[in-house]
């Protein structure tokens, strides 16, 4: 097992870095300058002179890298071209926001979504199997600013029983510390993704159900409820756990219409503005945290299913 | 105008509001009074209280008042102006004019033909009780002389390199002479009006623990001095804490600062102006789109003041019902449809005044006025805006300018110049050549009458005012493409294109609709329309116009402005479009709010309170 950690640490960082690479050239190939974006239509030259200087755009691009590199090797992602800040201050401040966010809003959509997905499974083709199925396709279909806009709506507007807005603390305390500010935006990412997870949950469930070994623990009259949250659940869930393992960068890109419309700036925000104003160093700051998450979650998931599945294991050739 | 500053975010008038003239200078000088331009509110003042104010992506990130030139986060002036206003304070309740009350000179005189400004300082104390004087100025000016390059205010050849010497005679009198004369209402209003006092005896160091001194009267001591304070100015942790800001000579102090772009206000209570704040405190939150701010304002509760977005304006019912009331304020600037007089495909048909002519025939101003913008709008009849501008705005633009909409004079100017107009199609040109009825020089026969216009996607009142553009011009034959861009990728491609100077990747544009581009109080020419301006975009040229322009800049004549302003809606170097007004929203028994500064970063909450 440590064998195979150290590899697929090794095989992590070579990810990074070629992702890293991959960004920042892409980066420079969007049309236009990051000083004319920045200063405006009406910069002068002379002014644009200074900002390039300033933060080394008039380097060639392989120099610019590699600054970039040291830079990162440091601890110093650079400093954003608009808002004036270490990316490594701005990250910092959001990255809690969506800790929590994220992570509360993908263990509520998980928490519905296993026992639904094998409820849906075992009730196969039954009327309650297709009112559910119909419910997923109806929240998988639906755009989440528009659960959002709705949710404010009625539970904001109407009924004045939670805020519009999400905390605007920016420590992990003061964002828990405001649970009612959570709701609205919590349950709006995970009705989004609950949707999606039921699905696989129920079509994984269906298959499980159909293995000998659940025949065999059946047979041998082992209550069914011991036999769905013990054989059927740890089974069923490997995929979900792979797609949730994989689904970070997804999750953060669509957290950013939930950041919008609940005022919550966090790091899909921040990705966003960034990429329309040319600021590279937020770009390549934010990508460079998502690659890791991601890398990370694809090996906790590897992880996780050693842990559901016995039969998995690791680093023996 | 000699170029565009910071763009700062303003109030809004419960009016639209004509505004009165109260121009300072003049050659024989003038010495101002008193009187707050912001209403007469009714109701009993009641003393104390919070005013908690949604900003829309304006979080500012600098505090020292003179930000670095690579720092274009306009939103700095909003957090700075409230503590260290200008010399000339721009903006008087919601007119277009010097502030007297919260300017820090009483008189300015102007002499040795507009060469030589002589400014008394008011009596008025910093917030520790140190009177501010004249040697306060000075220190001001020498930090920019030495670091001019590194603020982003600097205007190439203004202030201060413009300044060939500044004397201090007595402790509130500065006299400053300039390498040339200037109109005197250009300079007051254009050029003092963005430079502070600052405190040199809190400031004047080049470290956290040195003492305070007099390097500013080096250059390189200057240097040091200004490097200290960008360097502390930027540090947002400390802006709340650092002893350096909480000198003030403004009516507030900054009591809270957040990174997200929260912060708040406590009165100065050693403020020497007349207006001392009557709020308790003044908080400013920062929002992330106008939707969040709107369903803030909706659930009611937590928000006193707003904005409104034009497509929502049927919520005002709603808000009213909330307790708020709804304010507009004329936004100072000039929106138009930049024509790239150059563009190889294009260029050779716009730069035909007549083609211009009937362009600004076929817009229909009236009607974008009244369903695009709701009737929050500018009418856009020239280069200034009259609403905003009232006292400015000459005769012939407050009659509706030289070419309202009229598409059977857009028809008869094409076809007498030799175009075959086909309405709802595309005119082509049929009489090619450079005689008065021919199409004109480069148009050959059978060229279409079509250009693509450009414009910044993401807003849908713009979408919706292309659209209209679009097709009234179909009524003379007139084919627009629209094609909208975000703004980033439209201001990488949008460049500054002259018959000399044509970069293929910066001057592919035809015609491009950026938005309006905002005045300064002055609101004159410089830069947008005269030869090589800096943001003249199009590469229009015209010794004429360039004649006008700078007797507004450098004459002192009365009539120049009129008279080039009515040449300039004439031969429309731009054509000129309606210009949306910011609408505001904010409690009801909030007194004094409207109506608005539109000009400066400061909205006077020192004269805002609420009534029992």
């Amino acid at each position: 097992m440590t064998g195979y950690l150290l590899r697929r640490a090794g095989q992590s960082v070579a990810v990074v870095i070629g992702l890293m690479i991959v960004t920042f050239i892409m980066i420079h190939l969007v049309p236009g300058s990051a000083a004319r974006s920045v200063l405006g239509v009406r910069a002068t030259p002379g002014r644009i002179a200074i900002f390039d200087s300033t933060y080394g755009l008039n380097e060639p691009l392989y120099r610019q890298f590699l600054t970039y590199l040291d830079q990162v090797v440091h601890g110093n992602f650079g400093t954003s071209y608009l808002l004036q800040e270490p990316v490594s201050t701005l990250i910092a401040q959001r990255v809690p926001k969506d800790l929590v966010l994220v992570g509360i809003s993908t263990a509520l959509a998980l928490a519905i979504a296993l026992p639904m997905g094998i409820y849906q499974a075992v009730r196969r083709d039954r009327l309650d199997d297709h009112l559910l199925t119909g419910a997923s396709f109806t929240l998988y279909s639906m755009p989440d600013f528009f659960f959002a806009i709705v949710l404010i709506a009625i539970f904001s507007v109407q009924l004045h029983v939670f805020p519009p807005e999400a905390p605007s603390a920016t420590s992990l305390g003061g964002i828990l510390a405001d649970p009612r500010a959570l709701v609205l935006p919590v349950v709006t990412l995970a009705l989004v993704t609950l949707a999606s997870y039921s699905r696989y949950m129920r079509s994984s469930a269906i298959e499980v159900l159909a293995q000998d070994y659940i025949r065999v623990v059946r047979a041998k009259g082992v209550p069914e409820r011991l036999v769905l949250s013990r054989h059927v659940l740890r089974n069923a869930a490997l995929p979900v756990v792979t797609m949730v393992g994989l689904s970070f960068p997804n999750i953060i890109a669509g957290a950013v219409i939930a950041e919008e419309v609940f005022n919550y700036p966090g790091m899909g925000l921040l990705m966003y503005q960034a990429s329309t104003s040319h600021d590279f160093p937020i770009l390549l700051g934010c990508t460079l945290v998502i690659g890791v998450a991601t890398v990370v979650g694809s090996l906790a998931a590897d992880i996780s299913y050693a842990i559901l599945d016995p039969r998995v294991h690791y680093g023996r050739g | 105008m000699r170029t565009i500053r910071r763009l700062v975010m303003a109030g809004a008038a419960v009016t639209l509001v004509a505004a009165v003239a109260a121009c300072s200078g003049g050659s024989s000088g003038s010495a101002i009074g008193s009187g707050n331009g912001n209403g007469s509110p009714t109701g009993t003042k009641e003393k104390g209280g919070t005013v908690t104010m949604a900003w829309i992506a304006a979080a500012p990130n600098f505090i020292f008042p003179l930000s670095p030139a690579t720092n274009s986060d306009g939103y700095n002036a909003n957090l700075t102006q409230p503590m260290w206003p200008n010399l000339v304070y721009n903006g008087d309740g919601g007119a277009s004019a010097v502030n007297p009350q919260e300017s820090l000179y009483s008189s300015m005189t102007w002499g040795n033909d507009d060469k030589t400004i002589s400014i008394t300082l008011k009596p008025w104390k910093w917030s520790d009780g140190t009177p501010i004087t004249s040697r306060d100025f000075a220190f001001s000016y020498n930090l920019l002389k030495a670091n001019y390059q590194n603020w982003i205010d600097y205007l190439p050849g203004l202030f201060p390199t413009d300044v060939t010497s500044v004397s201090t005679p007595t402790p509130h009198t500065v006299v400053i002479d300039l390498d040339r004369s200037y109109n005197p209402d250009f300079y007051t209003e254009d050029v003092l009006g963005f430079v502070p006092l600052l405190p040199q005896h809190a400031w004047d160091k080049t470290s956290a623990s040195g003492t305070v001194g007099n390097y500013d009267e080096t250059a390189a001591g200057a240097k040091a001095v200004y490097a200290f304070l960008q360097k502390e100015g930027g540090d947002m942790a400390t802006f709340t804490t650092n002893p350096l800001w909480k000198v003030v000579d403004g009516p507030w102090k900054l009591a809270s600062f957040s990174t997200s772009g929260d912060y708040s206000y406590v009165p100065n209570q050693n403020y020497s102006g007349p207006d001392k704040p009557t709020l308790a405190k003044w908080i400013n939150a920062e929002y992330t789109t106008d939707t969040a701010q709107l369903d803030a304002l909706r659930a009611g509760g937590s928000l006193d003041v707003g904005t409104l977005p034009l497509n929502d304006v049927q919520q005002v019912a709603v808000l009213k019902s909330e307790g708020y009331s709804v304010a507009s304020q004329p936004l100072p600037g000039v929106a138009a449809i930049t024509p790239n007089l150059y563009n190889a495909q294009a260029g050779p048909m716009l730069r035909q005044l007549y083609v211009r002519q009937a362009m600004e025939y076929l817009i229909n101003r009236k009607q974008i006025v009244s369903k695009v913008y709701a009737g929050y709008a500018d009418p856009g009849n020239g280069p200034v805006p009259v609403q905003a501008f009232g006292q400015w705005a000459s005769p012939l633009e407050k009659s509706g300018g030289p070419y309202p909409y009229d598409p059977a004079k857009a028809v008869s100017l094409l076809t007498a110049h030799g175009w075959k107009v086909v309405p709802g199609g595309t005119s082509t040109c049929q009489r090619p050549g450079t005689g008065a009825s021919d199409c004109g020089a480069g148009i050959a026969a059978g060229h279409p009458l079509s250009f693509q216009l450009l414009y910044s996607s993401g807003q849908a009142a713009m979408d919706e005012q292309e659209a209209a553009i679009q097709s009234s011009e179909e009524q003379g034959g007139i084919n627009i493409t629209l094609k909208s861009e975000p703004f980033n990728t439209l201001v990488g491609v949008f460049g500054v294109c002259t018959a000399s100077s044509h970069p293929a990747s910066t001057c592919g544009w035809q015609l491009v609709d950026e938005g309006y581009i905002p005045f300064n109080l002055y609101p004159a020419g410089s830069s947008l329309f005269n030869t090589g301006g800096l943001n003249n975009n199009g590469g229009y040229s015209n010794p004429e116009e360039d004649s006008l322009i700078n007797a507004t800049e450098y004459g002192s004549s009365a009539q120049a402005f009129d008279q080039y302003e009515d040449y300039t809606a004439e031969q429309l170097p731009w054509l000129w479009l309606p210009l949306q007004s910011n609408v505001w929203v904010y409690k009801s028994n909030l007194a004094g709010f409207a109506p608005l500064n539109p000009i400066s970063g400061g909205l006077n909450p020192e004269v805002w309170y609420y009534t029992k």
